[in-house]
């Protein structure tokens, strides 16, 4: 019988090993991250010019990175929900959600999209998201990435309280 | 036009010595595969953390962090690796960090774990993700306004700077601190309805 889910500990060191793996110079030499293919694409998508706009010079070579990085995460996402997991069918409502915030697609989608336009605006202000900085940054011991890590923590846990129920409705 | 930009992504890519084109999509490959195998891309785990009734992802990320930093470092002095450490920039690293963290509670996702939780057909978070190259957008087109809340670098410093002559106790200490930390949070699990289904089978 195949194991669907893969114990915390295993995903851990896995992960450290990637990290590990793309930092080094038989790797890519280079920190692993995943926020700055956001505003490549979206240069790409509304076909900006990076003369006009400094800061796609200024990720054009990150951004391209993460962004062949990223087809790969697509293709093993893909792959391993549809063959190990078994997790893969299309969904607009995550179980959480219904369980501790409420059951309206509309609600979800517009929280979606609201969620995900500040989440790209706050990781390009602090110049890294959860790969970049707490992944990549704190194991290089980086200052930045350990303010990075101690606001997001506190934050993420507030809004934890505030957003969602505490108890959770009979799904 | 369009066609000639992301071609031009792969080009970029191969043209410079950060890996080949296989070795970085091998890279998200395995990323991919890691996030969906281990399941921390579901919204019960991210979301769940900021509930404090899922501690997955925290327990896992400590683990991995503490290893990381111990085995860099001495790839780092074998001549394996070097250190690439982002600038301290306190307006965008508290103000960022801030708007990041309410942003991953709500969407439940971050921008690693999103396109993976897209591939397993979640189209809430495809919405989020159409959201996000919007920001991506408002970010590009607005860099001169977000530069001055962002502010001055204050350097690329890290801990073991601090401590001249004692890096690798510090970085071991480090190190073991984060995988105590790992092993010490109680393991929670809010799981959804998929993953219980699943559940049963084994």
């Amino acid at each position: 019988m195949m194991i669907r889910r893969m114990p915390w500990w295993l995903a851990g060191i896995l992960m450290a090993l990637l990290v590990l793996f793309t930092f080094s110079t038989f790797g890519a030499n280079r920190p692993f991250g995943a926020s700055t293919y956001v505003p490549y694409f979206a240069g790409i998508l509304f076909d900006l010019s990076p003369e006009k706009y400094p800061y796609l010079k200024e990720v054009h070579f990150a951004g391209a990175w993460e962004g062949v990085m990223l087809l790969g995460a697509l293709t093993g996402g893909f792959l391993t929900s549809v063959f190990v997991t078994k997790s893969f069918r299309l969904s607009i409502m995550p179980t959480g959600w219904k369980k501790y915030k409420n059951s309206s697609v509309i609600s979800r989608l517009v929280w979606s999209f609201v969620s995900g336009f500040f989440l790209i605006i706050g990781a390009r202000l602090a110049g890294g998201c959860t790969s970049g900085h707490f992944l990549s940054g704190m194991a290089q011991t980086a200052v930045s990435s350990m303010i990075f890590g101690g606001v997001v923590l506190l934050s993420v846990i507030i809004t934890g309280k505030i957003f969602y129920k505490s108890e959770a409705n009979d799904v | 036009m369009m066609f000639d930009r992301i071609l031009n992504m792969f080009t970029t890519v191969s043209n410079e010595s950060h890996g080949s084109l296989f070795v970085v999509f091998a890279i998200g490959l395995v990323f991919g595969v890691i996030i969906q195998y281990s399941r921390v891309d579901k919204f019960e785990k991210i979301a769940g953390f900021a509930m404090l009734r899922d501690t997955v992802v925290p327990k896992m990320l400590f683990l991995a962090i503490g290893l990381a930093a111990v085995g860099l470092y001495f790839m780092v002095e074998a001549g394996y690796a070097s250190y690439h450490p982002k600038p301290i920039i306190l307006g965008g690293l508290i103000i960022g960090g801030t708007i990041f963290g309410v942003s991953m509670a709500i969407l439940g996702k971050c921008p690693g774990t999103g396109p993976v939780s897209i591939a397993e057909g979640r189209i809430d978070v495809l919405v989020g993700a159409i959201g996000g190259i919007f920001g991506g957008l408002v970010f590009t087109v607005y860099f001169d306004f977000f530069k001055k809340i962002m502010g001055e670098s204050l350097g690329k410093t890290t801990l073991i700077t601090y401590f001249q002559g004692h890096e690798n106790l510090v970085v071991l200490i480090f190190g073991i601190v984060l995988i105590a930390v790992s092993i010490v949070i109680p393991l929670r699990q809010e799981f959804d309805e998929v993953d219980l289904k699943q559940l049963e089978e084994i």
